[in-house]
């Protein structure tokens, strides 16, 4: 019985080892627990929270705003992707989510397929269907991290807060080269992302997502979107695997290739 | 500013044809300027993501050499949703489908239509395929 705590005892510490080992940061800096990873919170304050529950789904086509004032190279870039669009109908603009890959931020949000929201305390758990992508928006409080601090990732490091009924969202750290609101733009390492997520006032199945994308590489001026989403209360989120059964390899220029 | 906004409307609307509207690969791969009717019997369906698959083993409608086709739909997730179910196209019945076909030529393409085993027609929601479905298919 002794042997058999000693060995218990033993595997948790490995196991503790293991779970510090593994843990980010500099080695023997103590890190604060994070409020919403705390033993008590309080759940009773998402009862103040507006009601978001069911499903999301875009409404495509209707993305207001105004255009982007792109600079220098990615200026290029998009137009000369452009002109091969125009000039040849079958021609693809490389992105690597034709390969299955996320597009992380900001393109998870406004995919053509459901957004679900989860409120926990201190924290904002978003799934999109497609390609099963989460996204965590901190909302315990917590500030931006520096630049430096953050390991640029495909959906960046996100901070909000509720300004009354609406979700205000600042997103940094995402991945250079992704995305930035339609094929053949991309985003620098300094791209910040501003959302403002709210119910319409007169329409409660309808929700709004204001973006204010602001890149002092790729755009002179802060670019704002606008787009909206339509509740859906039958329907759960549904299972999306790209990788199920991807039948078009994509050849060295980005190209689908129509195989199978 | 009116002017603007309808812009960009027009630059989303623009986008999501392209793009936007797809979250795997876009519609460049098809020759969306070609509707092909292909007649034949089912071999296989891939009941799958990012798109469901049906095989088939059939001929043009309008003439031309038997081969084996594929058939590619958007995901299971939109299918689903669209009242689309798996067992509503199976193997070994006879079909008709109505296609985009691969702009390089390959027996294969983009689901616009099926005239079922039972003589009834799903359709696709797009512009193309509901026209075909509500003026060409008779």
């Amino acid at each position: 019985m002794k042997t058999k705590f000693m060995a218990l005892t033993a595997l948790g510490l490995a196991i503790a080892a293991g779970v510090l080992l593994a843990q980010p940061g500099k080695p023997g800096k103590v890190r604060p627990i994070n409020p919403s990873n705390a033993e008590k919170v309080s759940y009773a304050e998402l009862d103040q929270l507006p009601d978001w529950r069911g499903i999301w789904q875009p409404n495509l086509g209707q993305i207001g705003g105004d255009q982007p004032q792109l600079l220098g190279k990615y200026k290029k870039h998009y137009e000369e992707e452009r002109a091969k669009v125009a000039a040849n109908p079958h021609y693809e603009i490389p992105e690597k989510v034709n390969n299955c890959e996320p597009p992380g931020m900001p393109t998870m949000m406004t995919m053509p397929y459901s957004l679900e929201f989860v409120f926990a305390p201190g924290k904002i758990i978003v799934n999109q269907e497609a390609e099963m992508m989460v996204r965590r928006i901190y909302t315990d409080g917590r500030s931006l991290p520096k630049d430096d601090d953050i390991d640029p990732n495909y959906f960046g490091y996100s901070v909000g807060h509720w300004e009354g009924q609406t979700l205000v969202v600042d997103t940094i750290g995402t991945r250079a080269g992704q995305r930035l609101g339609e094929p053949g733009i991309t985003n620098s390492d300094k791209l910040r992302i501003n959302e403002r997520i709210y119910l319409d006032k007169d329409n409660k199945n309808l929700l709004h997502l204001d973006y204010t994308f602001t890149d002092p590489n790729v755009l002179a001026q802060p670019w704002h979107r606008n787009h909206t989403f339509r509740r859906d209360r039958t329907w759960e989120i549904l299972e999306y695997v790209c990788d199920e059964n991807n039948r078009h390899p994509i050849d060295a220029n980005g190209q689908t290739q129509a195989a199978f | 500013m009116r002017s603007i906004l309808v812009r960009a409307v027009l630059a989303g609307l623009l986008a999501g044809l392209s793009g936007l509207a797809s979250a795997h690969h876009s519609f460049s791969m098809f020759d969306q300027t070609k509707q092909v009717t292909i007649v034949g019997k089912v071999t296989e369906v891939q009941w799958t993501n990012p798109h469901v698959w049906i095989f088939l083993d059939a001929a043009p409608k309008e003439g031309g050499k038997a081969d084996h086709w594929g058939v590619e739909f958007t995901s299971k997730v939109h299918l689903t949703r669209r009242g689309f179910s798996e067992d509503m196209v199976k193997v070994g019945d006879a079909v008709e489908f109505v296609i985009n076909p691969y702009a390089n030529g390959k027996p294969g393409g983009r689901f616009v239509a099926v005239k079922m085993a039972n003589g009834t027609y799903y359709c696709d929601v797009g512009q193309a395929a509901m026209a075909f479905c509500q003026n060409d298919k008779k």
